[in-house]
């Protein structure tokens, strides 16, 4: 993981949290936020970010549609097993078959989208070790991480004072 | 049991719901979320002496099932009372009927979170894990029922030296696909919801210094932070599962039901069934969620969590369902007379009545099995839920729990009355047989349940009941400046 430069500051509050953030978009940096649960307003103050999770999950569900038919259509042509006179590959059964595939499918890969997505973006916006430590953003603390150079922490830092946070901290690893 | 009181806006003609205010119906969305973490975590803390009593109780029920399933697969499904022409008996009654408990959990996680329904949050997490045990405890009978239950990998498609494939046109292999589909995903998504809570767990353990503890969450947890890039992907990932259970919920026990609507047996042959048995087992499933938790509430103190407008909810669906049940068992009743179809007529005849040899109402007065499982059925799910109509009995703990205890009953004998009845009496008389229970059955019959309550009593002390993520994201949000009162 890549070394972390920046100020990081804890909140009790959610609207000071979502303050602090608006704030430091306004400077050109896109901040990482750590929240107990997830809230709309945080969301709203990051710009709405979205997620191709979604996009993942429809393109292993078509997947999954796919061999849901084809495979059924395939081992009844290699083993023909002739019922009446009823069509050997035959689209309705199949289709029973080609549901549950899809469902299975795109369910599955999309908790293996989602996670690795979240370990890309570990990567991507990398937090400090001490904010791993602090064992209150899982409990009832907000936290914001603003990833800058030193020239600018003091400013982030002086934002972070400003609207309230508890505690502030300037990482240079 | 207090009266519940609501935000009613005469001008929006609404009740009105203010997120920063909290739910009026639900009290712990007024909670801090430190009060909620403290609270769901006491939950987790050293059982008190009763509750490995009660365990005790379920792990010899769960015995007394192992016990006879050793003697079922030693001696061979002989030992059992099925036999010609009675070829499905207990065991696939209790899978049709653990199915159906399953069903109640991917309703109140998946459809009822589609639907915004915010008394969901509290018990979602219990009944998403009896889902899982459900299913789990269902998937054990089709395999005891094939009589060599270490074969049952012949049923997955794969190539082999017998140059044979799975017959995919059979709704047998599509019970196969329906159940392991709805299991994988059930675990999934159970799975995934308990995620934060991990690192809730993880975060509190370090807190007070149990380190052990807090290496087996970390663990858990699977490097959960609550970053908002972690909770953006997370939540597009919940609803995508939430999306994809509901169809899941409705298809398996649909799947489920044409195990017998495919077949020609009179009484089984009808569309009714997909809709009939995804009814039933939401019913039975809410019903069976209420069995358990309302000790659960009473037991740990959770007034605030799982209200009276919670319980109020849940059996209003489930007194929607029963209308459906009752009108499914009516409908049957008369496509039987409508058909005129003889054999029709004669299988509705012999549920309630028995043998039609006098030709009165009361039959010959030899009751058997499916006269006792269908009035049991009539009373339980038609009957017994009615009072659950009176607001007062339905703010009544004790007895939502009994009423729900009697639908459990109810909807165990009406998988009996659809899985026994049929085949006793199908199309020629000198093929007629009659059905009874052996002990073995029985004794695995009891141990199933044994297996499904062991599980969820073990889980309610091993993982957060409820989902405290959820409950904070349900609870307002602390703030400094509060928006002003109009």
């Amino acid at each position: 993981m890549s070394r972390f430069r920046g100020v990081w500051g804890t909140f009790a509050h959610l609207d000071a949290t979502t303050d602090t953030i608006e704030q430091v978009r306004d400077k050109g940096v896109q901040p990482t936020v750590l929240s107990p649960c997830p809230r709309h307003e945080i969301d709203h103050a990051l710009g709405d970010p979205q997620s191709i999770v979604p996009w993942v999950g429809l393109a292993f569900g078509a997947l999954g549609t796919l061999i849901g038919f084809a495979f059924p259509a395939w081992t009844a042509s290699d083993w023909v097993l002739p019922v009446s006179g009823k069509s050997i590959v035959a689209i309705p059964p199949f289709a029973v078959i080609g549901f549950e595939l899809t469902i299975l499918f795109a369910a599955i890969h999309t908790l293996i989208g989602l996670s690795l997505l979240a370990v890309y973006d570990s990567f991507k916006y990398p937090i400090p070790a001490a904010v791993k430590r602090y064992l209150r953003f899982q409990r009832d603390r907000f936290g914001v991480v603003v990833r800058c150079d030193s020239a600018q922490a003091e400013e982030f830092a002086e934002i972070l004072r400003r609207n309230g946070a508890e505690e502030v901290h300037v990482e240079n690893d | 049991m207090g009266v519940i009181t609501y935000d009613y806006d005469a001008a929006e003609g609404r009740v009105v719901i203010d997120e920063h205010k909290g739910h009026p119906g639900i009290r712990s969305t007024t909670y801090s979320y430190a009060k909620i973490n403290d609270e769901m975590l006491a939950m987790l803390e050293m059982p008190h002496p009763s509750y490995l009593l009660l365990l005790l109780g379920f792990v010899s029920a769960l015995g007394l099932g192992a016990i006879c399933l050793s003697i079922q697969v030693d001696v061979g499904i002989g030992y059992s009372g099925i036999s010609h022409p009675i070829g499905w008996g207990f065991y696939i009654t209790n899978f049709v009927f653990w199915i159906g408990i399953g069903h109640a959990g991917t309703l109140i996680s998946a459809v009822f979170y589609l639907t915004r329904a915010p008394w969901r949050t509290a018990i979602y997490r219990a009944a998403e894990a009896m889902t899982v045990f459900g299913v789990m405890t269902a998937g054990l009978f089709p395999l005891l029922h094939t009589g060599r239950p270490w074969l049952a990998y012949w049923l997955i498609p794969y190539p082999n030296e017998r140059m044979l494939w799975v017959n995919f046109k059979s709704p047998l292999l599509w019970d196969v696909f329906a159940v392991t589909t709805y299991l994988t995903v059930s675990v999934l998504f159970f799975m995934l919801g308990l995620i934060p809570d991990m690192a809730i767990l993880r975060d509190e353990a370090f807190r007070k210094g149990k380190k052990l503890k807090g290496l087996l969450y970390t663990l858990m947890a699977l490097n959960w932070r609550g970053t908002n890039h972690q909770w953006v992907h997370y939540m597009r990932g919940y609803l995508i599962f939430a999306a994809l259970a509901t169809p899941l919920v409705f298809s398996v026990h649909s799947i489920v039901s044409w195990d017998f609507a495919m077949s020609s047996v009179p009484g089984w042959h009808t569309t009714i069934f997909a809709p009939y048995f995804v009814a039933g087992a939401i019913f039975s499933g809410l019903a069976m969620v209420m069995t358990v938790l309302i000790p659960v509430r009473v037991v740990f103190g959770l007034e605030g969590y799982i209200t009276d407008h919670v319980i109020q909810s849940v059996c209003r669906v489930i007194i929607f369902t029963s209308i459906i049940v009752g009108y499914a068992y009516g409908t049957e009743f008369f496509i039987g007379y409508y058909s005129g179809s003889p054999y029709e007529r004669a299988i509705f005849y012999y549920r309630p009545f028995g043998d039609m040899t006098s030709w009165t109402l009361l039959g010959d007065h030899n009751v058997t099995f499916p006269q006792i499982a269908f009035w049991l059925m009539v009373f339980c799910n038609v009957i017994a839920p009615i009072p659950l109509w009176r607001w007062k009995v339905r703010n009544n703990l004790v007895a939502v729990w009994i009423i729900c205890g009697l639908i459990n009953v109810g909807m165990w004998f009406e998988r009996f009355n659809i899985v026994g009845s049929s085949l006793q009496h199908e199309y020629n008389p000198a093929s007629w047989g009659e059905y009874w229970p052996t002990i073995v059955e029985t004794g695995i019959t009891i141990g199933s349940f044994g297996f499904f309550f062991t599980l969820f009593t073990l889980f309610a002390k091993a993982l957060p009941p409820m989902a405290i993520m959820e409950l904070k994201e349900g609870t307002k949000p602390p703030l400094q400046n509060p928006p002003k009162e109009h």
